[in-house]
């Protein structure tokens, strides 16, 4: 099973028709919401940084890692929690849009849905980004970790509720070594933001 | 600098092409969520939306190939969900008295033709029309002021970031030939972190000369989106015919197969 779904790149985004109807459109009118909770007063300065740092997550998204004879796509969830903080989800919601319309990861009517997984996953990267008493490096890497890891966790959940059995709960085995995956990436990301732009990272 | 894949086939001309883009993106999403609604199980409906969407499909003389090739991209999550489901729900056996065609693979099944024909729709919908007016229906449909702002700063400069990602790949790939290393993790994180640096110092520059040219926050539509008859008319009478599947394909099913 592992290597099957390894073998041909698990995916992150959720199609449209995968999951209950209802899950979706509540998460469409909670999606519009946090994006405007998070967006609220945002000076104006900052909103060219997050319209980039959205085009930066949806081409960043493009490079894949060969990994086993086969390749995954980075997510970059948890480097746009640190950029942004909590107004990554924003430009997390307009990456996705753009990925739906364009590549048609994941759906129209799940976009909602994706944006809050996704979104959580930046914001959670955020949260622990703030816990300054922790070493950097460490941060960076829990960061990058739980930008795929608080994702995988809320969609085996939206499964769950749609009626699919727990033998789902195998995808978690995969998620999580791409999960380390995602910790060494933005470990490696945010070394480099300190070395040559560290006014990003604080 | 190759910008075609974001909205390839829509300077075609058609009479799906000719609908506003606001016309066109209410009638997708309504359809998708007409069909993805259905409940689990039933195969009749699908037939019928099958036959409304192919005829949709000739109607935008889009290539069928290029459909299916987009489709088969994103195939592996659908696979993956459609067989999943029968054989993940309890009770829901693949093989039941000898006959493979029990509720759990119906369900598999379903689910399958509901994530297709969404993803049909979806491909039909960016491929009918400008990419750009597609983000002014957005706005125009009232999507929130700052994401507005937010998608449209992308769809200018993801093309720039694009050639970002190909320029650093080549970096990449001249300098770490050969075998797979744990070292190269660092490489792809410093990758995709050159990838945020230069967004962001470009942002700057952008934002710079935004405001010396009196940028107020919000970009101007250069092209104005107006609704006619001829918008409404064939994207509600779309949006209709797939509800009446949809309403009476229970009863059609119960008096057929029972």
């Amino acid at each position: 099973m592992i290597y099957i779904c390894f073998n041909i790149n698990p995916p992150m985004h959720i199609s449209d028709g995968i999951i209950d109807t209802n899950i979706c459109i509540a998460a469409n009118v909670a999606a519009i919401g946090l994006v405007w909770v998070a967006g609220r007063k945002t000076p104006p300065g900052d909103v060219p940084k997050m319209g980039m740092t959205a085009a930066a997550l949806f081409v960043a998204s493009l490079i894949h890692f060969p990994l086993a004879g086969t390749s995954v796509h980075l997510g970059l969830f948890g480097v746009a929690g640190i950029i942004l903080g909590k107004r990554a989800f924003p430009a997390v919601f307009a990456a996705l849009l753009f990925q739906s319309l364009v590549f048609q990861h994941g759906g129209l009517v799940t976009l909602g849905v994706n944006s809050i997984n996704m979104g959580a996953g930046a914001l959670f990267a955020w949260l622990v980004w703030r816990i300054r008493r922790v070493n950097e490096r460490v941060r960076a890497f829990l960061a990058g970790m739980l930008g795929v890891a608080v994702p995988v966790l809320l969609m085996v959940a939206e499964f769950r509720l749609s009626g699919y059995g727990s033998r789902i709960l195998y995808l978690l085995g995969v998620y999580l070594l791409v999960a380390i995956l995602e910790g060494f990436i933005t470990l490696a990301a945010a070394g480099l933001f300190r070395r040559v732009r560290p006014e990003m990272l604080d | 600098m190759k910008h075609s894949f974001l909205d390839r086939y829509s300077d075609l001309d058609s009479p799906v092409h000719r609908i506003d883009p606001r016309a066109r993106l209410i009638a997708a999403f309504s359809a998708i969520v007409i069909i993805v609604s259905e409940p689990h199980g039933r195969l009749l409906p699908f037939a019928f939306y099958g036959i409304i969407i192919l005829f949709m499909t000739a109607m935008t003389r889009i290539p069928p190939g290029f459909i299916l090739k987009r489709c088969l991209a994103v195939s592996p999550f659908i696979i993956i969900a459609a067989v999943s489901y029968p054989l993940s729900v309890p009770g829901a056996g693949v093989v039941e008295n000898g006959y493979l065609l029990t509720e759990g693979v119906r369900s598999g099944l379903t689910i399958f033709l509901k994530a297709f024909f969404a993803l049909v729709l979806l491909i039909l919908l960016t491929s009918t029309g400008k990419f750009h007016r597609l983000l002014a229906g957005f706005r125009k449909l009232g999507m929130p002021r700052l994401l507005g702002v937010i998608s449209a700063l992308m769809y200018r400069y993801v093309f720039i970031l694009h050639d970002e990602l190909l320029r650093t790949s080549r970096a990449r790939d001249s300098r770490t030939p050969g075998a797979i290393r744990t070292s190269r993790v660092r490489v792809y994180g410093n990758q995709a972190a050159m990838i945020f640096i230069r967004s962001l110092e470009r942002s700057q520059v952008v934002y710079n000369s935004m405001l010396s040219r009196g940028f107020a926050g919000e970009f101007p539509d250069m092209d104005k989106l107006r609704v006619r008859a001829g918008d409404v008319l064939p994207a509600g009478f779309f949006i209709l015919l797939l509800l009446t599947v949809r309403i009476i394909s229970q009863p059609l099913t119960e008096r057929l197969f029972n």
